[in-house]
């Protein structure tokens, strides 16, 4: 270990250190929300300054990377830009989180260190160069992801979400621990590069790397959320305080693609042509019954649960034609990854501040007439929902761009992939009506209730000010990010055997 | 005129088109809601501004040279070679103009009727205007795309806010087809870019712009089972807005629910775009395409114009007989469009501006006796000739307009596509004459009822609220009146606009694939 290594891990070292500060800060003045707000705040812009300019030192190489710890640990395009989408997907959840946890005696301090312990893991994932570090970001994401879902100790809907997302989850690890065993036993190595090097060298797909292969599949299908590995996620969504299901519904979501990206991508590339054909199954699979399933919904939040899975599947769609040899499916998805985290954390950003009121419940009958008692909040939840379902000009509808555009690229080669293009298409008509029924009650309906809506802290709206630019910028003037994700793309190995 | 050309030919006069409502309607956000008049004045001065802009254009744009003239362009995301591309020709010119005149006569014909959230309405007007003329002047796929789509959302909330009682299914319903069809037409354009870019040397440029890519179709490019399933992505995206025969079941919902302007709109503009759409879009791009599908297409050309005609006979309310009328006439534009026959063309758009016009007017005129009444039944209405004599004369004039009375601008369109039909298919000509005669039938019964013979009881106890028409609603009427009498006895004006267009469209299908026209012989 050098001191280079540890200035390369700097941005998850400066992540774990400031969860550690916001502990502090809480045990100093115990309860205050003010300081560790403060404390959090500043603390993000800091890992995000030390990220870029890690990320900018390794752009500066040669070859744009940058290894760290005997090669364990890389700092490359991808890395920083999957490490910048963390910190602005944290820095948005404790942006509308203090309102809702203060109206309810919940203690933020906690809250933001567990959430900056998932990012450190998020982190450690997108720079993950050997399996061992791979599965370790894992489980630090992971880990304090079961504890925000049942952060409201006393609400049994809470708790209980929390148990079946802790049980699952962690059966679905130990799956996934299998499979990599698998692997490191029929390659002999951990470091993803080596795996990549011997795969290419020609082992046949052997029994043994089949399993491998599956529990591996099996165990990111779970994290995920992909059908039918999803059963986890809508009680454990709706149990969730509503920051939480924010932050579970996009942050360990973006992680589990970076594993994807990584494992998929760069260890397993060689066998594409064996993966990616489960790839396009779970996708086509996952979005269709998302949809169809948040067609049912009366609760905006399970809705939008079910309406995640559904995102999960569009996010594989881009994967796929990756693993079709198209590197445009690689660019896709990642742009989705950030259009979709700033339109759904602000969605759950409205959903929080309506319900900032105690007893007020995500039902559809609460958005009544939104339009006339919070006009503000029900224009900008309109944007995120039009945003969801795709619409022009906006974030999301420029993600299923890119992402469809990849698949009708990739379809030249494999037909498979146009036909998942207007599957991809059909899903989202489907999803159309369940979003804009939202829009219905907000817009069409009269309030069911004459109670005055309760303030909003400044936080709040700078947080959901944020996610409004983001999401209106990124579907108008979609070319800045679109470099930023060409040059990620390009991080990964290579391309896969198509 | 050629001076006038040179001198605006430096302005980016469709940019200004397309924007003007755009800041006009942020101008609007920031007006208190609680003044609704100013806002309706500011509203229709918008509208105003921006239909004197076009007709500016009008003025300027240089015939005899023809083409796209006032073109822009700027490069959007090179990457993709995505651009921001707009230009008109005669085609676009004449139904932008009809767009911002319909929009500022249905601006004024709301002052009225719509009394709750002024301001929400006349915001959803001013982007629902920049949506549709952004439609007819994109020259870039991705960019007529994304107009495309932002006609949607305001039509969607006006119908679902402001409209009658069944609204939310009728407004879901709207949307839903409408996305069903469009969503899969954006898979069909990404993967003619695709084709593009494959071709080209995997180079993006030019990927998504119209007249590069309508020249490599011409190479046969996107011909084979490609085209036929391209093509078909695109027909069901125009076929459900024209909207033809069996995709037409969301537009009497959307029709009958919609408040007066936004049926004006609907009826006046909205359906236009499916017809600019084939003939700006599919047919070049995928001219074989189009001659392997065109025997199906006139197939249920002919189904919609009888059905909708037979529909229309029974129809007890008013309004969904002037909406499955549409069904009809509109028929006859996909007829004229997919005969690829001059004749058949010209009369095709000529029929678009004046289906516009002249159903515009009748749901207008729809509008005003449901202001009076809150009732459309035609049963209930009859005998409305002694009380609102002027009314009933505006009626008249407008339903003889749509029978399609020589002299009257309904008749040029619907003669020009049966001479051009003719020429080419006997058969199909044959049934969509005679079902003109249903068409008189249909129109002439409801006119008939509605206003001769004794007043009825419902009418006698209104009373005194029964009165004539308002200056203001004549206001409305009198330049479509106008427009329908002198694109009646002079449709030269409009010929000769549309008709290099119109060339091009057909030389760019016929020179692809001469392949034997017709059904039957």
């Amino acid at each position: 270990m050098t001191v280079n290594d540890l200035a390369l891990f700097g941005p998850v070292i400066a992540a774990i250190l400031l969860a550690a500060a916001i502990l502090v800060v809480d045990f100093i003045a115990p309860g205050r929300f003010v300081p560790a707000i403060v404390v959090t705040f500043m603390g993000l812009t800091l890992v995000g300054a030390i990220t870029a300019i890690t990320g900018q030192a390794a752009a500066n190489e040669p070859g744009g990377s940058l290894t760290a710890f005997n090669g364990a640990y890389v700092v490359d395009a991808l890395t920083t830009y999957l490490d910048l989408l963390f910190v602005a997907i944290v820095a948005l959840t404790m942006a509308f989180a203090p309102d809702y946890l203060a109206e309810r005696k919940l203690p933020v301090a906690e809250f933001a260190a567990v959430l900056v312990f998932a990012m450190s893991g998020a982190m450690l994932i997108a720079g993950s160069a050997d399996l061992l570090v791979l599965f370790l970001g894992l489980e630090l994401m992971v880990l304090p992801g079961y504890m925000l879902a049942g952060y409201h100790k006393t609400d049994g809907y809470s708790t209980e979400g929390a148990i079946k997302y802790f049980l699952l989850g962690s059966f679905s690890s130990a799956i996934f621990l299998f499979g990599l065993a698998f692997v490191w036993g029929l390659t002999g190595t951990t470091s993803i590069a080596g795996v990549w090097q011997i795969l290419e060298g020609g082992i046949p797909l052997s029994p043994g790397l089949g399993l491998g292969l599956a529990f591996l599949m099996t165990g990111v299908a779970f994290k995920i959320a992909a059908v039918p590995f999803h059963y986890w996620t809508p009680d454990a969504y709706q149990g969730s305080p509503t920051p939480v299901t924010g932050y579970l519904s996009v942050g360990p979501k973006v992680g589990a693609f970076a594993l994807i990206i990584r494992l998929f991508g760069d260890a397993l590339g060689p066998l594409a042509a064996d993966w990616n054909v489960i790839i396009m199954i779970l996708a086509a699979l996952t979005m269709t019954l998302g949809n169809l399933v948040a067609l049912t919904q009366d609760n905006v939040k399970r809705m939008l649960a079910y309406s995640s899975i559904a995102h999960t599947g569009y996010m594989l769609v881009g994967f796929a034609a990756y693993g079709a040899g198209q590197i445009l499916g690689l660019e896709g998805l990642l742009f989705y990854g950030a259009a979709y985290a700033f339109m759904n954390l602000g969605a759950f950003a409205v959903i929080a501040a309506i319900q900032r009121r105690l007893g007020v419940t995500s039902n559809l009958s609460t958005f009544s007439g939104l339009i006339r008692r919070e006009p503000a909040l029900a224009l900008m939840m309109t944007l995120f929902l039009l945003s969801l379902t795709g619409i022009p000009p906006t974030a999301g509808f420029f993600g299923k761009f890119y992402v469809i555009l990849a698949a009708v690229n990739a379809g030249s080669t494999n037909g498979w992939l146009t036909v998942l293009a207007v599957v991809t298409m059909i899903n989202a008509a489907i999803a159309a009506f369940y979003y804009l029924r939202v829009v219905v009650y907000m817009w069409m309906r009269d309030p069911q209730t004459e109670e005055p809506a309760l303030p909003h802290g400044r936080l709040v709206w700078t947080g959901l000010a944020v996610a409004t630019v983001f999401t209106i910028a990124l579907g108008l003037i979609p070319g800045g990010l679109l470099t930023i994700v060409q040059s990620a793309a390009e991080a990964v190995t290579q391309l896969p055997a198509s | 005129m050629s001076q006038l050309s040179q001198q605006l030919a430096g302005l980016p006069l469709v940019t200004i088109v397309v924007f003007l409502p755009l800041l006009g309607s942020i101008l609007l956000a920031f007006l208190p809601s609680s003044r609704p008049q100013l806002i309706r004045y500011v509203a229709l001065g918008i509208a105003l501004v921006t239909w004197a802009v076009s007709l500016v254009m009008l003025a300027g744009y240089d015939n005899a040279a023809g083409g796209y003239q006032f073109t822009q362009s700027i490069d959007r995301i090179p990457m993709f070679g995505i651009t921001y591309t707009v230009g008109v020709d005669g085609l676009s010119l004449a139904l932008v103009v009809l767009t911002t005149t319909l929009t500022w006569i249905s601006i004024l014909a709301s002052f009225g009727p719509i009394q709750t959230r002024v301001k929400e309405y006349m915001v959803s007007f001013l982007v629902l205007e920049i949506g549709m003329i952004g439609v007819f002047v994109a020259l870039d796929l991705f960019l007529f795309y994304i107009f495309w789509e932002l006609v949607l959302v305001p039509m969607y909330l006006i119908i679902g806010i402001w409209g009658g009682k069944n609204r939310i299914y009728a407004t879901i319903k709207f949307v839903l087809y409408t996305l069903v069809g469009s969503l899969l037409m954006l898979v069909a354009i990404l993967a003619v870019a695709y084709t593009y870019q494959a071709g080209h040397g995997g180079s993006w440029e030019n990927a998504f712009d119209l007249q590069a890519l309508t020249q490599y179709a011409g190479t046969g490019a996107f011909g084979g089972t490609f085209g036929l399933l391209a093509f078909g992505a695109f027909f069901l995206a125009f076929a459900i807005k024209v909207p033809m025969f069996p995709f037409h079941t969301w537009l009497p919902d959307a029709h009958v629910e919609a408040p007066t302007a936004g049926s004006v709109i609907l009826a006046g503009v909205l359906l236009k775009l499916g017809g600019y759409g084939f003939i700006r879009f599919a047919l070049p791009l995928f001219p074989e395409a189009a001659h392997s599908w065109a025997p199906i297409i006139i197939v249920l050309s002919l189904i919609g114009i009888i059905y909708g005609a037979i529909v229309a006979l029974v129809q007890p309310d008013l309004k969904k007989l002037v909406a499955y009328s549409s069904v009809s006439h509109m028929g006859f534009v996909t007829l004229g469009i997919f005969v690829f026959q001059e004749q058949g063309m010209q009369g095709a758009v000529l029929q678009m501006i004046n289906h516009g016009l002249i159903t515009g007017a009748l749901f207008l005129l729809v509008g005003v006796i449901y202001e009076r009444t809150h009732d459309r039944t035609i049963a209930k209405l009859g005998g409305l000739g002694s009380p609102m004599p002027v009314y009933a004369a505006a009626f008249g004039f407008f339903v003889f307009a749509s029978v399609g009375l020589p002299g009257l601008s309904g008749f040029v369109g619907e003669f020009l596509t049966l001479i051009g039909t003719f020429q080419v298919d006997y058969l199909a000509a044959t049934v969509a004459t005679f079902v003109m005669i249903f068409a008189a039938g249909y129109l002439l019964w409801m006119f008939q009822r509605l206003a001769f013979g004794e007043v009825s009881d419902f009418l006698k106890g209104l009373g005194h609220h029964l009165t004539d028409m308002k200056p203001i609603e004549a206001l409305t009427l009198v330049p479509l009146g106008a427009l329908v009498v002198v694109f009646g006895l002079y449709p030269g004006i409009l010929l000769d606009l549309i008709q290099g267009p119109v060339e091009q469209t057909l030389n760019a299908v016929n020179q692809a694939a001469p392949v034997a026209l017709g059904l039957w012989r």
